[in-house]
């Protein structure tokens, strides 16, 4: 073996390894697509919410006994909401344990990020799955069920986007429309956290800047809630 | 509880509850009565604020349908008891109690009254059709209400359990607390309520106690000429009242007389040609009250 193409070789191998280590745990985690599965894992969540009220038929029992549809709506979403925040810090720390494990194994220094960015992936982790789940929310309460729900979102959140995001039209209108679709703001926040691969096999550059995905993410999480309190307040219980 | 001119239509084609005037005085049992698809769940769906009248209003313990403050004092069972599949019978209601801020306690209190502490244990849809239908039951009085609503809540319980759930329903409403009851058994709503109203395609067709829908004794008579038929027996003793209704003589008297009364009429002159007690079947007054024609 010629000695540059040996030198390259280690040179990758070392790079694959402190991908592992502690110092990149979040471009790693974010790279992984642990947040690509967790967003559909999270879309029919939310579905389930508020999609088996409708199968079960309770939410007329649950609306006759007290609380306001507000109310059972809040205390819906506070759950989904804490149930993905949970989903999040455990992810967090299973990369966290595992990469732990790597620098133990290679005796590499233990350098963890920093603590702001240990926040902000937290917190983008958090968004992230909070639209997904958000989404799958307001389709259940859209179809008053969570079969259709899950279906049209994961058709859309697999299917459309990546038909969107792989087509090959070039153009100003175009160009915009990808810049507003959910993945497409989702992929800007993750990479924000560096790539786990090497210079040269890493993904395009995101179209979306990480700060603009933060903000259409979070209007598009907000979207998706008040649609979901204005159809359930709305509309008749039967 | 009161309604006035409510109103619900789905599309063009369907009027559900057709301006509809209903007031139900507090502490009595009132029969809502109607054939299938005559809008009875509706309007009860209306006065929970499940769902939006057309047009029209409603109060129910002066308060607006839906309202957080009125739904605290009104227990309901609405169609068919839906709850949580996968939680059992009291663990269901605990969920019930939390959303309708109730302590714990009445759980226990309510499974006894409908005599489902035995199986209170079992999974919620391993229940059997009656057994769900008394957990309904439960779960409407969980709050200890001062309205009960109840959507046939016979359905599907057998003999014994319809005779026990018609029990617990009077017993329920002896008080102070005012119950609504849908039925379509006449026969039901006789032996438990105070008033009954009839509805029908919507419209509230008939009101009053059951014995007034029944009508009092009375002969039918059909004869000419009719309206010397009626001077005349008007005066017969023995017959408290004579009205004409669509061609013929309703008498309000012991269809015992009837021989005697046929013999005074005809030595008058007139020519009876039917006479026969006028009193009905719980049948026929429902059909009569309700129309023939099916949904
Ligand atoms: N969600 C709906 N959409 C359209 N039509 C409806 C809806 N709900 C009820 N209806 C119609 O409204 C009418 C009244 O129905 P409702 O359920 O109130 O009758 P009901 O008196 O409770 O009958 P039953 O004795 O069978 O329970 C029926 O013609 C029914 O088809
Ligand atoms: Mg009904």
């Amino acid at each position: 073996m010629p000695p540059e193409v040996r030198a390259q070789e280690e040179a990758f191998a070392e790079q694959q390894l402190n991908a592992l280590l502690p110092e990149s745990l979040l471009s790693n985690l974010f790279g992984s697509g642990v947040f690509g599965i967790g967003g559909a894992i999270a879309l029919i969540f939310g579905a389930l919410a508020a999609g088996s009220e409708y199968g079960w038929g309770t939410l007329k029992s649950v609306l006759s006994q007290r609380p306001g549809r507000l109310g059972v709506l809040l205390g819906k979403l506070a759950a989904l909401g804490l149930f993905l925040l949970l989903f999040v810090l455990l992810a967090l720390s299973a990369a966290a344990l595992g990469s732990f494990a790597v620098a133990r194994l290679e005796e590499a220094a233990v350098d963890w990020p920093s603590v702001g960015e240990l926040f902000r992936g937290f917190g983008a982790g958090a968004l992230i799955l909070l639209v997904w789940g958000s989404l799958g929310f307001a389709l259940a309460v859209l179809f008053r069920g969570t079969a259709l729900a899950i279906g049209l979102g994961l058709a859309y959140a697999l299917a459309v986007e990546n038909i969107l995001a792989t087509l090959p039209i070039e153009g100003d209108t175009f160009e915009r429309i990808r810049k507003a679709t959910l993945g497409e703001n989702t992929l800007g926040l993750s990479n924000s956290f560096g790539s786990p691969f090497p210079e040269g096999f890493g993904v395009p550059e995101p179209l979306v800047e990480p700060e603009r995905a933060v903000l259409v993410l979070s209007a598009y999480a907000v979207g998706f809630v008040l649609l979901a309190a204005l159809l359930l307040w709305r509309r008749d219980v039967t | 509880m009161e309604t006035r001119g409510l109103t619900k239509r789905y599309g063009r084609r369907i009027t559900a509850v057709d301006n509809l005037d209903l007031a139900v005085r507090r502490g009595e049992v009132y029969g809502f009565l109607g054939p299938n698809g005559a809008g009875k769940t509706t309007t009860l769906r209306m006065l929970l604020g499940l769902i939006r009248p057309s047009s029209g209003r409603a109060r129910v313990l002066g308060e607006r349908p839906g309202a957080p403050d009125g739904l605290a004092r009104i227990g309901a069972l609405v169609e068919s008891p839906a709850f949580y599949p996968y939680l059992s019978g009291k663990d269901n209601l605990r969920v019930m109690a939390r959303y309708a801020d109730v302590p714990w306690w009445r759980v226990d209190e309510a499974l006894m009254e409908v005599e489902l502490q035995g199986r209170a244990k079992d999974k919620f849809r391993k229940y059997s059709l009656g057994m769900k239908q008394r957990l309904g039951v439960a779960a409407a009085l969980l709050k200890d209400p001062e309205l009960l609503i109840l959507d046939e809540p016979t359905n599907g319980l057998d003999p014994k359990g319809m005779a026990d759930m018609r029990a617990l329903i009077r017993e329920l409403g002896s008080g102070e607390r005012t119950v609504l009851l849908s039925s379509h058994l006449l026969g039901e709503v006789e032996q438990i309520c105070d008033r009954v109203g009839v509805v029908r395609k919507g419209r509230l067709v008939a009101e009053g106690t059951v014995a007034e829908l029944r009508g009092r004794e009375g002969l039918l008579v059909r004869a000419e000429p009719l309206e010397e038929a009626s001077y005349i027996a008007a005066r017969l003793e023995g017959v408290e009242e004579a009205t004409v209704v669509d061609g013929t003589l309703r008498l309000v008297a012991d269809p015992e007389r009837s021989a005697e009364i046929n013999a005074k009429l005809v030595s008058a002159g007139i020519r009876v040609s039917e006479l026969r007690p006028a009193e009905q079947s719980l049948e026929e007054v429902f059909l009569e009250l309700t129309g023939r024609e099916t949904v």
